[in-house]
């Protein structure tokens, strides 16, 4: 009813306008499709970004439920088993699974420290100059491919590794290696995120421990850190998710075949599944290596490195939300 | 700390403790500030370490066994040249020769001295490099055209073999009555004494054990005639065993000197051993015993009648036997005469002397002629057709015509290659190694050559390049831009200008967030099911009818470029994201309120404003694609393609791919090859990270 009232409005404003003088312009809104067709193309850019999620998610959904309804694979044994092993149809998760935390593991203990240490440094006491050639010495560090990282793990940190722990320790593919290099390759990622939550925090509050005689180290360690944590706890996860989700150097590295084990008990005898100087493939090196050769869709093997990719996807997109959430819960806002 | 409990109740240290507390916070401070600063190091020794391995692996020693010994090629070509030119009488009959040089004034040739001595009533010696030939020059070999001979023993032979020892005492005595015989020159009494006091002294421990019949002797060619004539001599003298010989020359002879167990007894010798050969003896605990035996001395001879020679010069002796045709050619001063030169025939070791010191170039440094010569000598008459199918040798320059040569007659394969400290640092040990190596050369070898970039893939690694993967990077990255940039931005675009805070915007806006956050690997799966088999009619061409029959199927360039599309997509729209939101609000209001549609607004005022800050986001998204791997391998990359992509549907492997490859096969110097491809890899990353910091920093002028 509203709107053939408004219709009618209409038609008369129009027809007083027609008898009137004839207006030098026509106001009238007029009908660009133009306007409209580009609309709706900067709408489908959009919305391309969810699809691209929709489609990781279907992609890697629909290839598990193959692998998984597949009457030679078991559900249990894929998430308790630590035997992977297509050909004889054994998919235990857990090698791969326990090198990918193995090497993720050695890179935070690098990338961690360093990069917190890094960031306090730069933020609190280096002067101007020296963060004027120490920032653009970590972005090249992170400008710089994962392949070569991968390069430089296999034929560098090996061969130092070898010499500080002996040839018959240290494999020459083994997960130290790579762990190493991969918190090489993240520390630039924890550092500048490190940094910015540090230089954040307000400059009155770093005055004010001074003023109470703080010396510069209890001003980083007491105030400004504390301070900072969200931004920092937020920095660390995103590093882990990076070092998760790491293929080349690994691929390169850390080894071409899963390290087995017959049982759990086989597994835990000297924690020998633990081992940093053993080679051991990761999920990421799995998956890279079986789809690096000739692969027909559809067999197990194919549908499997989907099952994996399901699996390593959920992990990193919970570390990455988990991150968000702590810097939307924890942030301390400052005036 | 017990001091501290029992302080007075006072909270704040006094006194002495106040002095200690102070200190102590300071301390604390001092130690970790430095802690700060070490891990700050750390952080640049990485970087450094990184760039130190990969150019430690760039360059380097390299050995190469050689099929042919290019010396030995050239020396054939050059005395093949030599005796083919104009006027020239070779002889293996020295008396032939002394007398034809000294019949014409105009005839200039050489032979052993000993010949020369012979004749010198009819013949003029010339002097070389100002240097005449005298018992002192020669000895010390301070004239050019002279050389010393040896023959090496072994202490191990000499004390165990009673008859060794015996020979070489003979041969010590009498080798000055027979060596002008043989053609060369005597070496002094003094020297001859002194190999002999050095045979007493290794004869002093000597090691008695049954005497044996055979004196096996090896080395140069020059020396061997003499080695046998005193064999002969030894044998009339009533030695019953036989002296066997071999003429293997003089780098072989000293190879089978020193390797483990050596059985050789003698080796002969027209050069000093070498800094590596002794390195090599040590190794193998061969412990050899120097003895001079005398010299061998080219004499450069004319006739008694010319009147305008006294000395030449190497250079003018080179051109005297190879360029010109008339001695007024080397020497304006000279006559206008032919030259009529005599030499050695071609089996002489005299002819291959003079050939090394005098003519003997590099092969590198032969002109094309000469390599055509070598080229059409060595190969089949078939390949020689199909090379010239492929580009005619007339348009072919003096360097390709050599790679040609090295590549198919030299055939050099790598035996072994070190890094480049080692090669520095390990000189001596890596020389002694490649002495072993029969037929082996050392060359230090540049990885990363123009040819490098500018050929093909090969299974040679040292044929190999980097061109079908350069190509194909850049195929890849092309198809990547012209998919993700307008999308990004697009994309970018909508969420600023268009997009309303609905709760589907909004969860583009996180969606976008969290793809950042999608490891690349998983990209690939995405790219391997959408692109490569969902759309396999699109991306491998069926659908447009220009499919590659030989791979058709989706695995190609245009699949590549969409994965790596959709994986920095996120990084472009957050990017452009930023630029767009700085551009001040007023232009769009300025621009609306002169009657301006929002897209005329958008395209003419707020993306020219935005774009350097776009660019600059599209160009870091754009090198984080372009040393992607992981994706490409999961679509799967070509793992061994020599033909350039040509087209989107063209099959394609990329330089991180190659990179992966190389690094991934055992052999050293395929790890070589894959430093020097991440020079390059590099050297392109730079070049576009330098391009968007140019950008960004135009932009902040504009700003301001």
């Amino acid at each position: 009813m509203q709107g053939e009232l408004k219709m009618v409005r209409a038609q008369q404003v129009q027809k007083e306008l027609e008898q009137s003088a004839p207006p030098p312009f026509n106001l009238k809104r007029r009908y660009r499709p133009g306007e409209t067709i580009i609309q709706g193309f900067l709408f489908a850019c959009g919305v391309i970004s969810i699809l691209t999620t929709v489609g990781i998610i279907f992609v890697l959904g629909e290839e598990s439920w193959l692998f998984f309804r597949n009457a030679e694979v078991n559900i249990v044994e894929f998430f308790t088993g630590i035997l992977w092993q297509p050909a004889i149809l054994r998919f235990g998760i857990w090698p791969l699974v326990i090198a990918t935390l193995t090497t993720s593991i050695m890179a935070m203990l690098v990338a961690l420290p360093l990069g917190l240490m890094i960031a306090i440094y730069l933020s609190e006491y280096a002067s101007p100059r020296i963060r004027k050639v120490v920032k653009p010495v970590l972005e090249v560090l992170a400008g710089v491919p994962t392949v070569v990282y991968g390069y430089f793990a296999l034929t560098f940190m090996t061969p130092l590794l070898q010499q500080i722990f002996g040839k018959n320790v240290v494999e020459v593919y083994n997960n130290a290696s790579a762990g190493i290099v991969i918190g090489i390759l993240i520390l630039p990622l924890v550092t500048s995120m490190s940094e910015d939550a540090l230089a954040a925090v307000p400059q009155a509050l770093r005055q004010a421990a001074y003023g109470l005689g703080a010396t510069k180290l209890e001003t980083a360690m007491r105030i400004v850190l504390p301070a900072a944590l969200s931004g920092i706890s937020a920095a660390f996860i995103i590093a882990i998710s990076r070092a998760v989700g790491e293929t080349m150097v690994v691929a390169i590295a850390a080894g071409a075949g899963p390290r087995n084990f017959n049982s759990w008990g086989d597994a835990m005898t000297d924690l020998a599944v633990f081992n940093p100087f053993k080679a051991g493939e990761t999920m990421t090196g799995h998956i890279v290596r079986i789809s690096g050769g000739d692969l027909s869709y559809g067999t197990l093997d194919y549908t499997s490195l989907f099952a994996i990719g399901l699996l390593l996807f959920l992990m990193t997109l919970g570390l990455n939300l988990l991150s968000r959430i702590l810097v939307a819960r924890f942030r301390e806002e400052y005036e | 700390m017990a001091q501290q409990t029992n302080l007075p109740t006072s909270p704040y240290p006094e006194g002495a403790m106040l002095k200690r507390f102070v200190t102590k916070r300071m301390g604390r401070a001092t130690l970790w500030s430095n802690l700060f600063m070490l891990a700050t190091l750390v952080g640049i020794i990485a970087l450094v370490a990184l760039l130190y391995n990969i150019l430690n692996s760039a360059f380097g020693f390299v050995a190469l066994q050689n099929k042919i010994d290019p010396t030995a090629l050239v020396l054939q070509v050059e005395e093949e040249q030599l005796l083919a030119a104009p006027k020239v009488v070779a002889s293996e009959d020295d008396e032939e020769l002394a007398a034809g040089i000294a019949a014409d004034p105009n005839a200039i040739g050489f032979f052993g001295y000993a010949y020369y001595q012979a004749h010198a009533d009819q013949l003029k010696l010339l002097s070389v490099e100002g240097v005449m030939p005298t018992a002192a020059t020669v000895e010390d070999s301070t004239y050019p055209l002279a050389r010393p001979l040896f023959i090496y023993s072994t202490e191990k032979s000499l004390q165990t073999k009673p008859q060794v020892a015996e020979f070489i005492d003979f041969y010590l005595a009498n080798v000055t009555n027979e060596i002008t015989a043989v053609g060369y020159f005597p070496a002094s009494s003094a020297l001859l004494a002194a190999g002999a006091a050095r045979l007493q002294e290794v004869m002093a421990n000597t090691n008695e054990s049954e005497r044996s019949d055979t004196i096996v002797t090896t080395g140069s060619s020059t020396v061997y005639p003499l080695t046998m004539r005193m064999g002969e001599q030894f044998a009339a003298a009533g030695f019953t065993g036989a002296v066997t010989g071999e003429s293997v020359g003089t780098k072989a002879g000293f190879a089978q000197l020193c390797a483990r167990g050596s059985e050789v007894d003698i080796m002969n010798a027209s050069r000093a051993i070498t800094r590596v050969e002794i390195e090599a003896c040590r190794k193998a605990k061969v412990r050899p015993v120097e003895l001079r035996v005398g010299s061998d001395a080219v004499a450069m001879v004319v006739s008694r009648e010319n009147a305008f020679l006294q000395g030449v010069t190497l250079e003018q002796l080179r051109q005297i036997f190879t360029t010109a045709s008339k001695w007024s050619d080397v020497n304006p001063d000279w006559p206008d005469q032919p030259i009529a030169r005599f030499v050695p025939g071609i089996d002489s070791g005299t002819l291959d002397f003079f050939v090394e010191t005098t003519v003997g170039r590099q092969l590198a440094d032969l002109p094309k002629e000469t390599l055509m010569t070598i080229l059409t000598a060595n190969v089949s008459k078939g390949l020689i057709r199909r090379l010239e199918n492929d580009r005619p040798f007339a348009e072919r320059t003096q360097e390709e015509v050599y790679q040609l040569v090295v590549a198919r007659v030299i055939e050099s394969q790598i035996v072994k290659s070190w890094s480049l400290r080692d090669s520095l640092l390990r000189r001596a040990e890596i020389e002694a190694e490649v002495a072993q190596i029969p037929n082996g050369e050392l060359i230090f070898r540049n990885w990363l050559t123009a040819d490098f970039v500018t050929s093909p893939q090969s299974s040679e690694p040292l044929q190999a390049g980097v061109r079908t993967a350069l190509l194909g990077s850049l195929w890849v990255i092309l198809i990547t831009m012209l998919f993700a940039l307008p999308v990004g931005v697009g994309a970018a675009v909508y969420l600023e200008e268009y997009a309303g805070t609905n709760w589907f915007n909004r969860l583009i806006e996180t969606n976008i967030n969290n793809l950042a956050g999608v490891p690349s690997i998983i990209y690939g799966m995405l790219g391997l099911v959408v692109f490569v088999r969902l759309l396999e009619p699109l991306t491998s061409g069926k659908l447009w009818g220009v499919a590659d029959p030989t791979t058709a199927n989706g695995r190609t360039v245009l699949s590549a470029g969409l994965t790596l599309g959709l994986l920095i997509m996120p990084v472009i729209i957050i990017n452009a994201r930023e630029a767009i939101r700085a551009v001040p609000s007023s232009l769009r209001q300025a621009s609306y309120a002169l009657g301006a549609t929002q897209w005329q607004t958008v395209w003419h005022h707020v993306l020219p404003t935005a774009l350097p800050g776009i660019l600059t986001g599209a160009i870091l998204a754009i090198s984080r694609a372009i040393g992607e791997t992981a994706p490409l391998v999961v679509i799967g990359a070509s793992t061994f393609i020599v033909m350039d992509p040509d087209s989107p549907f063209a099959k394609f492997t990329t330089l991180p791919i190659q990179i992966y490859q190389w690094t991934s096969r055992p052999q050293a110097e395929f790890r070589n090859l894959a430093a020097a491809a991440i020079v390059v890899l590099m050297v392109l990353l730079l070049t576009l990270n330098a391009s968007a910091v140019i950008l960004r920093n135009r932009y902040s002028i504009k700003e301001v």
